[in-house]
């Protein structure tokens, strides 16, 4: 039809897809069986972190239209509520007897001591609640300006939250971050489920949070919800006169969006068990989580795990120079030749330039992103042979 | 009964009088043509009642309750809806899905929102176009979207802003025809137009606006007929 022809027609999924689907997931299940290096499962765990990151973002991103930069302060709020209750779980007596001494007049110190009688995991919850306050004073003040002011505003309000946890030393130790050497094994009730002495449990942590984000993705796609936030992306006026409360809908999609990406911060921080603001909170973090959905294509289920399946190979193969290395392990570059040494001594220092200059590329001619572009390919070739 | 009041209404945008003092009532199933020349306040009229801005002045009563102050989307709520001048599809999304936005003011349910959407398409002949994204109509089929998709929330007040602008004459004739046939619902109307001809046949009344006032109102007969009307829009001898 046109190129808005790949919006529409989305009313159920269709079975060859549904079964695509279902092979990729029993696949992925079955991966740490066939695949045991450790370096692949690493980079199927960082490719599962930017999926939920990606498919977070959407919800607000992508359906809603309110292009929010500052969802690192969301994924920093997972992050340290779930390090500092862990931690926190972890005081020796030394500690503990030093901060009864400090709580007499610093409100921080009590808080990290009612921290210690915490269950560990239930930092992440802590960190989800974290995440939905945050939204909720984040949205009631930016959501009352629009467009390009509220991308603003969102990237202010995130440096206010990376500046607060930055000053705070006694609750958050600032820029030292927060290392944690063992994790408590997660257990239920007196069950182990995993002592997480390997990826193994990491990866299927990893594949099932991405799979509930896709659910909650498609639930939402599918409910009156998933219509305002798509009629407020669309035309905010038109949605108001047509009977949407913009604060509410907003609100709820920044909401819920915040909630997921907590989870990510969750995550990321027992994955690496080392954070600190530069890391979690940084305006860096929130510009890679908006890449992920707009490389890919908003406001569709599967964009931002292909914007992931995109961007995160990329940064790898780019950062360990693997191409200069491959042509010159082949034979093909002479490594001793003034291009060889090109390749070794300057282009793996460039990996961030050349990354950047990718991304401005497909930006620049796939503006409904990856799978936009193919799908929008793949109905023109149809409309040929027709 | 009066369904809507409008009394005394202002609304000013720094010193300059957008609207001033404008007084009139609708009463329940008519059709009340709105027209003035060009910067006459008609639009800031239509906002200020939809309530995208409250009036600096006046009170405005809907249904025997003061709307003044409410966001439009309360308003929608209650049972007063306005399209746009220019028009404003959503346009990634398909035409019985734009629909489907109003209907799911009145429902909670995707399916009863799909039916209702479907039903009120019909009503405007764009039954073909339903799985079109919006954004590819052209702009007669546009001007019937915007009416679609506010027949949906299921309104017993619609204003329509312009909604024959930019039409050729047989689009301008099905959109005129449409307007009586919403009448017909028991939908009181309050339309917007250039068109002398068609207001005056539409219309059961006719309110004039100039610079913001309120120049005349009465039957369309009696408006052709006001030397005041025609100094306004022709300019004296």
């Amino acid at each position: 039809m046109n190129r808005f022809s790949i919006f529409i027609n989305r009313r159920g999924a269709s079975p060859v897809a549904l079964i695509a689907f279902i092979v990729i997931v029993c696949l992925l299940i079955a991966f740490p069986v066939y695949v045991g290096s450790p370096y692949a499962r690493h980079i199927m765990i960082l490719l599962f972190l930017s999926i939920i990151m990606g498919e977070s973002w959407n919800i607000v991103g992508g359906y809603a239209g309110q292009y929010s930069v500052g969802h690192a302060a969301y994924f920093g709020a997972g992050a340290y509520g779930t390090m500092i209750v862990i931690n926190a779980s972890q005081f020796d007596a030394d500690k503990l007897s030093e901060l009864q001494e400090l709580a007499k007049d610093s409100r921080l110190s009590s808080l990290l001591l009612s921290a210690h009688d915490l269950p560990p995991w239930s930092g992440i919850i802590v960190g989800m609640i974290a995440a939905l306050i945050l939204s909720l004073i984040i949205g009631s003040i930016c959501f009352r300006l629009r467009g390009p002011y509220f991308v603003l505003a969102s990237i202010a309000v995130a440096e206010i939250v990376r500046l607060t946890v930055l000053n705070l030393p006694d609750l958050t130790q600032g820029a030292e971050g927060i290392l944690i050497s063992t994790l408590p094994p997660f257990t239920i009730g007196s069950t182990v489920i995993t002592t997480f002495n390997s990826k193994i449990p990491f990866y299927y942590t990893g594949l099932m949070l991405v799979l509930i984000t896709i659910l909650v993705t498609w639930l939402v796609q599918n409910s009156k919800a998933g219509y305002f936030f798509q009629a407020i992306r669309e035309d905010q006026d038109a949605a108001h006169s047509l009977g949407i409360s913009l604060t509410f809908y907003k609100n709820s999609a920044l909401a819920l969006s915040a909630v997921l990406t907590s989870l990510a911060g969750s995550f990321y921080a027992i994955y690496i068990k080392f954070i600190d603001p530069t890391t979690v909170l940084s305006l860096d973090l929130s510009v890679q989580i908006v890449l992920i959905s707009i490389i890919g294509g908003i406001g569709t289920i599967f964009g931002p795990v292909v914007g992931a399946v995109v961007l995160v190979p990329l940064a790898e193969v780019l950062r360990s120079n693997l191409i200069g290395e491959s042509l010159i392990s082949s034979g093909m570059v002479n490594a001793d030749s003034a291009f060889g040494n090109f390749l070794t001594e300057n282009l793996s220092h460039a990996h961030v330039l050349i990354y950047g200059i990718l991304v401005v590329v497909v930006i620049l001619f796939m503006p409904d992103g990856v799978l936009g572009f193919f799908k929008a390919l793949l109905a023109k070739k149809r409309k040929e042979a027709a | 009964m009066a369904i809507l009041e409008i009394k005394h209404v202002s609304k000013f945008f720094g010193g300059l009088a957008a609207v001033s003092d404008v007084s009139f009532q609708l009463e329940q199933g008519m059709i009340m043509g709105l027209i003035g020349p060009n910067g006459a306040g008609k639009t800031t009229l239509f906002n200020c009642i939809t309530g995208y801005y409250p009036p600096s002045r006046g009170e405005i009563m809907f249904n025997g309750r003061t709307i003044n102050g409410l966001h439009p989307d309360v308003v929608c709520k209650r049972g007063m809806v306005r399209t746009w001048q220019k028009v404003r599809p959503l346009a990634k999304m398909s035409v019985v899905d734009n629909v489907m936005v109003g209907a799911l003011c009145r429902t909670n349910s995707l399916k009863k929102a799909r039916e209702m959407a479907m039903e009120q398409v019909k009503v405007v002949r764009l039954e073909h176009r339903a799985d079109f994204p919006a954004g590819g109509l052209p702009i007669g089929e546009r001007k019937k979207l915007e009416v679609a998709r506010v027949l949906a929330t299921q309104p017993r007040l619609l204003l329509l802003d312009e909604v024959m602008g930019g039409l050729n004459p047989s689009e301008s004739e099905e959109i005129i025809q449409l307007i009586l046939d919403i009448r017909k619902l028991g939908i009181t109307q309050m339309v917007i137009e250039h068109d002398m001809k068609a207001i005056m046949r539409i219309s059961d009344r006719v309110v004039v606006l100039c610079s913001g006032e309120k120049l005349a109102e009465g039957a369309p007969q009696e408006i052709v007929n006001n030397p005041e009307v025609i100094t306004a829009y022709l300019g004296s001898e």
